[in-house]
């Protein structure tokens, strides 16, 4: 951009603009620092409102009490664990999708992109896939985490895209040096990719961290579920007496073990915690790979 | 010639005995076959499998007679959604929801687009997209929980501030009058950072030349906003439309199951909730597939419909 000079409608238009964006980043930051703040605060020092940026009564007592909850950290170990596995089992297989689709000349390959495709158009729905699930007796299991999530068309898509883009030159010669398509797939093609691979790797890890519904419908074992379905069901057990604001003695009477260890600490700053917890992976990876999935989506979603 | 010769696939110098030169040509792919065939078993599995399963909607399903062994039941279960009544209101929230997103959340991202790019100072603009983002990549589980708790009438931030004002708390989450504007505000919130990559993307496409021929032709902001980026941003603009559009029966099934209170519930069920609960909770497994179908089938005529249209009207298409 050339250097203009800026006339008074510019400055204002610009000044207005800042002045918007800034005020949009800001709801989107504040939330978190809000939950932040009353995440350190006494929980019954919380209740008399009135904490805005930091906490008050400040206290390391909310993170003690979900650190050393059983049920708590089983959830959590569910959710890194799955997330792990999914991630890296998942890159890999799509990206072997992707590179089997981008392969130029493979015969049918019309017919194969279709196969796929076409489930992003017409898909069974949800008693049909919990039908199936039942009948694969992975319902109430580890692999109802892990298996359903391992593909993405979407992400084969982008992935492909990319692919496409590295000069067939590269891999052709590797091949007539004798070098396997496995090899080749490998050494060549998967060192080229990082950056769509990170990409797709941190969609693929979000998703499936984020992901409450798969533990709320399809495990009953509490020792399998997710930390966000525990969020979840932490904020429904609880939520509407708090978010009415009367707490009866039969919520105390109802109160199983688990929840019985908790308190010490009000649940309303329990679940701020939690929510602090579950999202700060999220905040410590995204902004680093914000470049390359930037990148992605674009060539994922411009191109084709 | 010799550049476009170099580009086709290098077969192996010994091909297997064969007349057939498709299938010498499919042979020296294997490998490739093979690199797909998890992916062909995973889709026949995860995704064909339950195409078929969708034939319970016309079953009397029984789990100990299998999908194919289940008594036929014809349209019944059709029929009994076309004349429940309970079934025209779930629909006309789904509608009602999808619209208002769109009217209101589609026109977001662009919106935010076009601001970002009017920040000159790159770094500057690296940190409010970095910000923007954020929402997106947060769980709807965790978002829904920072809505209860800002607008909770229990000292939630929102009824503090009120209390400190002098007024009386609002049960916000809990209105049936408040529920669309807070799914809208919240829809928007969560995805216009995210949404507006795609249209910076395109904005950084568009060839600078334009606007500087334009400038020199005394063009104004605004009519190099009106005849220049907008039209160039065109093309990407009816993709995302159809996409939107062909989702017009998913509300946003996580959004409004998280955020629905027995309270709301005249104006937050939609098909998605629905079918949830008749079939999973209530085991209405036949009825509910055959809501579920209804949606899918009517949103794969949808797509094809808008993408046609699209197709003829503007050459944008899904394919």
């Amino acid at each position: 951009m050339g250097v203009r000079k800026l006339s008074v409608a510019d400055k204002i238009y610009s000044s207005v603009n800042y002045a918007l964006l800034l005020l949009f980043c800001l709801t989107a930051l504040y939330p978190f620092i809000y939950f932040l703040a009353l995440s350190f605060n006494d929980g019954y020092d919380a209740m008399k409102g009135s904490i805005y940026f930091y906490p008050r009564v400040a206290t390391l007592e909310n993170y003690s009490k979900a650190f050393n909850n059983p049920l708590i950290l089983q959830s959590f170990w569910i959710s890194v664990s799955r997330t792990l596995v999914v991630t890296i089992g998942s890159t890999l297989l799509t990206a072997l999708l992707a590179y089997g689709l981008s392969r130029k000349g493979l015969p049918g390959r019309k017919y194969i992109v279709f196969f796929f495709f076409f489930t992003t158009l017409f898909s069974g729905g949800l008693i049909p896939t919990f039908i199936l699930y039942r009948e694969l007796h992975i319902l109430n299991t580890y692999w109802v985490l892990v298996l359903p999530s391992l593909y993405s068309f979407f992400n084969a898509i982008i992935m492909k895209t990319f692919f496409d883009g590295i000069p067939i030159g590269l891999s052709e010669s590797a091949r007539i040096d004798g070098a396997s398509e496995l090899s080749v797939f490998w050494r060549i093609i998967l060192p080229l990719s990082m950056p769509v691979m990170a990409t797709i790797a941190l969609f693929v890890g979000v998703g499936v961290w984020n992901d409450w519904f798969t533990g709320q419908f399809f495990i009953q074992n509490e020792n399998l579920q997710p930390a966000a379905t525990f969020l979840n069901k932490m904020i429904s057990e609880a939520s509407f007496t708090s978010m009415t604001g009367s707490s009866s003695g039969s919520s105390i009477k109802n109160m199983n073990e688990n929840q019985m260890a908790l308190r010490g600490v009000t649940p309303e700053a329990l679940r701020m915690t939690f929510v602090i917890i579950i999202t700060t992976p999220i905040i410590l990876v995204y902004p680093f790979l914000q470049k390359y999935f930037v990148k992605g989506v674009l060539v994922g979603s411009l191109k084709e | 010639m010799i550049a476009k010769e170099a580009r086709t696939e290098v077969l192996p110098e010994v091909l297997p005995v064969t007349k057939n030169k498709t299938w010498s040509k499919v042979w020296s792919f294997r490998h490739i076959y093979l690199f797909m065939l998890p992916a062909f078993i995973w889709y026949l599995v995860f995704c064909y499998y339950p195409m078929y399963g969708v034939l319970i909607a016309f079953k009397d399903f029984k789990y100990n007679l299998g999908i194919l062994g289940s008594p036929w039941e014809g349209f019944r279960y059709f029929e009994q959604f076309l004349s429940d009544s309970s079934f025209y209101s779930v629909l006309y929230n789904t509608l009602s929801i999808s619209f208002l997103k769109l009217l209101f959340g589609f026109p977001a991202p662009l919106i935010l687009a076009l601001m970002l790019n009017g920040v000159m100072h790159g770094k500057l603009k690296r940190i409010f997209q970095t910000i923007s983002y954020l929402p997106h990549f947060v769980s709807w589980v965790v978002v829904v929980t920072l809505m209860q708790k800002i607008l909770s009438p229990n000292v939630g931030l929102v009824n503090d501030i009120r209390d400190h004002m002098g007024m009386e708390p609002i049960f916000f989450m809990g209105m049936p009058s408040l529920f669309y504007p807070l799914v809208i505000i919240s829809d928007i919130w969560k995805g216009v950072g995210w949404g507006s990559i795609i249209y910076l993307a395109a904005l950084t496409n568009i060839d600078p030349h334009l606007y500087e021929a334009a400038e020199m032709d005394g063009a104004g902001r605004w009519s190099k906003l009106f005849k220049i980026t907008l039209p160039c941003l065109t093309p990407t603009i009816g993709i995302l439309l159809i996409f939107s559009l062909s989702g017009v029966l998913n509300a946003g099934f996580d959004q409004i199951w998280l955020m629905q209170t027995p309270a709301t519930l005249s104006v937050s069920e939609i098909l998605d909730t629905y079918v949830l609960k008749t079939g999973i909770q209530q085991g209405q497994f036949a009825y509910s597939t055959a809501i579920g179908l209804f949606k899918s089938a009517i949103s794969l005529l949808l797509i094809v419909l808008v993408n046609k249209v699209s197709k003829k009207v503007s050459d944008v298409s899904l394919w």
